[in-house]
């Protein structure tokens, strides 16, 4: 008898860990002005942040909730605990890191990999950074990595803070964005100077183990011009009943003939409402490469954006993104093309399983001053069941007649022809659908750094008994 | 000012693509009925606005041409409603003018069957919001639409081809595509080429190119003594010429071509 293929929902046990929060530490849920100056006062915020903030909130009460996209009825902003003070100062030691964070982190793998594979690691919980650590010979060589707050109180940063702090995402962009200006805690600061070119990683995770809480770090990094990056974003959550949500913000600034690769695993717990802002200003022939994994949360928006700002300005976004059971994915990215020569690659792939819904959204736009420019999206998704949904939308804006703009989507299942193709070169029909469906993913899994790689292979179990379909 | 053109999911508001807006009084009303098993070959020209319902019967088959002739402002809604094994053509000629057209093809029926072929030529002042969407219900039913043409001096198009397998349209296939050439620097083209899929066992593909005239085909036409005028001109011809010459009635073809300046021969 012909066993159904299984493809397994993701694992998440090993993320599905919490220890009690002692909730004095909490301030009230809910986002007001007194919620808003209390926080600026917890943090010792400069007078133009406490301002910033207040006319973020501002812009937040005023703006409409996105009118496309999953719906985030299920969320309630009232119920939301926007900040949770930390129970000790950040620290550059893991010994000095209280003992249940320190083993949360543990058990991610977290100090195992700072050891083997990067050059520096920050570790959120929570609201607040609890660890960050560089390298003697990377913090030599001149690139800063620390919590954005201690740089915003360091005279040798602190302007440039202030003078690129949500620039690229203005509180005016969305209305998430606007409550991340006003709320936003914890994230990292990099800045790497002209002509250093970093080879190992930085890693910054984010860990929000409290109950009906918000998480809004602010990743602003700065690559000065001739230098290289890759920095690696992790984050997970333990799983409630309650809603969470993340409303993070990332800003990148990529100087010329600079590279900047942006890799994420995003696997927040299936009661998580993942409402992020990514974007990077892109100079002249720099790039950046955004490798982007999306296999949690309840509710995702996430569109990583590009804007290609010099001429010859290069843009990759490659994304994974696999929804199972309650999760509604909506992820993809957006490249507007504002120079001339600049060119972009997306290359997506997604996969909808057991009632999930993945939607692939895209936007490129190539404005009339980017004469040739060029510009390519592929992306492909895969149902695994009639439960599932999956939906494809593109959308391409061109006003110059100098460029090439070519698109292509396929959705559908496991071809019968390919399978047929691999048995005519000697594989048995499980072997070869196995070899479909794994390659599937590989495409993607490939761009990953090494360490997450592999931590996509324990996410994703793909079992093959039998025939798909 | 009245909403047309729905994309059936909405996007990205700043890019200005999930909807049209037309201030409407009426539109002119026509219903069109194939009977089961009947042939029908009808040629609408269309310059005002106007709203046409089909409903093609089991085994029927309707081939419905509509040419826009380019002179006026107007709108035009098309719904068309598919039995069993139902064949629907639908060719559809834009030949200039400021038009907001939208095509919505429901294929309820068994192996219904739809193709859509569509050419445009927008020039100086000219705008086209196309929205064709082409709805799976039946189980092997197939779709398959293909629009090109040609944006000239500040023309403004949108494109906006949806495939939408609904649950247990099994065994569907439906498959778009969109080629545009830009030919002029003050061009704006949207494409939104969108698949929704909510049935395991479908196959849909989409593809899109957007750009300008390969150059090693220029200088291949110029190195024949070709000006780059005529390149152009040919261009423009060629992209029309293949719809055109699908419209399958040769009063109809040569009108065009004179209306188009080609004198009445299409090659």
């Amino acid at each position: 008898m012909k066993e159904k293929t299984q493809v397994a929902d993701i694992n998440r046990s090993l993320y599905d860990f919490r220890y009690d929060e002692d909730e004095s530490s909490f301030l009230n849920s809910g986002i007001t002005p007194e919620i808003i100056r209390e926080i600026s006062a917890e943090k010792g915020d400069p007078e133009w942040m406490t301002e910033f903030r207040l006319h973020s909130l501002e812009i937040f009460g005023r703006m409409k909730m996105p009118e496309w996209g999953p719906s985030i009825e299920g969320l309630d902003l009232d119920n939301i605990v926007a900040y949770i003070r930390p129970k000790k100062r950040m620290q550059t030691d893991w010994s000095d890191v209280p003992d249940d964070v320190r083993e949360t982190f543990e058990k991610l793998g977290i100090p195992q990999a700072e050891r083997e594979s990067l050059a520096g690691v920050g570790a959120q919980y929570d609201s607040e950074l609890v660890y960050h650590n560089v390298r003697k010979e990377v913090a030599e060589s001149g690139v800063v990595y620390t919590d954005l707050e201690s740089a915003m109180h360091d005279d040798r940063y602190a302007e440039i803070i202030r003078s690129h702090f949500m620039k690229l995402v203005p509180p005016t962009d969305h209305k998430f964005a606007a409550l991340h200006g006003a709320v936003w805690s914890g994230g990292s600061f990099v800045y790497v100077p002209k002509g250093v070119k970093l080879e190992i990683p930085l890693q910054s995770y984010f860990r929000l183990n409290a109950r009906g809480a918000g998480q809004f770090e602010h990743t602003l990094i700065i690559v000065e011009d001739d230098a290289y990056l890759h920095f690696i974003e992790g984050c997970s959550a333990p799983k409630y009943y309650e809603a969470s949500l993340h409303a993070g913000c990332v800003e990148l600034y990529v100087g010329n003939n600079s590279t900047l690769r942006y890799s994420t695993i995003e696997n927040w717990s299936k009661n998580m409402y993942n409402l992020n802002t990514k974007r990077a200003a892109v100079g002249e022939n720099a790039k950046v490469e955004w490798v982007s994994g999306s296999f949690g949360s309840h509710i995702s928006y996430l569109y990583p954006m590009s804007i290609l700002n010099g001429r010859g300005a290069r843009a990759e976004f490659t994304g994974i993104t696999f929804a199972g059971e309650g999760q509604n994915l909506d992820t993809g990215a957006k490249i507007v093309h504002n120079a001339p020569d600049t060119s972009s690659y997306m290359n997506t792939r997604s996969i909808s399983k057991s009632g999930g819904i993945s939607t692939f959204r895209s936007s490129v736009v190539i404005n009339g001053n980017a004469v040739g420019s060029k510009s390519a999206v592929s992306c492909e998704s895969l149902m695994l069941d009639s439960k599932s949904r999956s939906d494809t939308i593109p959308t391409m804006v061109v006003k110059t007649d100098k460029a090439d703009v070519g698109h292509e989507a396929r959705i559908g299942r496991i071809s019968d022809e390919a399978v047929f193709y691999l048995m005519s070169r000697g594989l048995d029909e499980n072997s070869a659908k196995a070899l479909i469906v794994s390659g599937f993913a590989e495409n993607v899994s490939k761009e990953l750094p090494l360490e997450y790689a592999v931590e996509m292979n324990n996410l994703i179990n793909i079992e093959m008994k039998g025939s798909i379909g | 000012m009245a909403k047309l053109n729905i994309l059936p999911v909405p996007t990205f508001a700043r890019l200005g693509v999930n909807y049209a807006e037309r201030d409407i009084t009426a539109f002119g009303r026509k219903d069109i009925a194939v009977p089961d098993g009947a042939e029908q070959h009808i040629i609408q020209n269309i310059s005002s606005d106007s709203e046409t319902n089909v409903a093609v019967g089991s085994g029927a088959k309707l081939k419905l041409v509509q040419v826009f002739d380019g002179r006026t402002r107007c709108a035009a809604i098309l719904r068309t409603v598919l039995a069993d094994n139902a064949e629907f053509e639908l060719i559809q000629l834009y030949l200039g003018g400021d038009t907001v057209s939208e095509a919505v093809t429901e294929l309820n029926g068994y192996k219904a069957a739809f193709t859509a072929d569509i050419g445009y030529n927008i020039g100086n002042g000219g705008g086209l919001d196309l929205n064709i969407v082409s709805v799976h219900h039946g189980r092997r039913s197939t779709s398959d639409i293909t629009a090109g043409g040609v944006l000239r001096e500040n023309a403004v198009k949108t494109f906006k081809g949806t495939i939408d397998f609904k649950t247990g349209a099994a065994g569907a296939v439906g498959n778009e595509k969109e080629d545009v050439i830009l030919m002029s620097g003050d061009v704006c083209n949207k494409t939104v080429p969108v698949i929704l899929c909510a049935e395991e066992d479908v196959v849909g593909n989409h593809g899109a190119t957007i750009g300008r005239i390969d150059e090693s085909h220029i200088f291949y036409m110029k190195s024949r003594g070709i000006p780059e005028e005529k390149i152009y001109e040919l261009i423009t011809r060629s992209k029309l010429a293949r719809v055109i010459g699908k419209i399958g009635d040769e009063q109809e073809e040569k009108r065009i071509c004179s209306a188009l300046g080609w004198g009445d021969e299409l090659e």
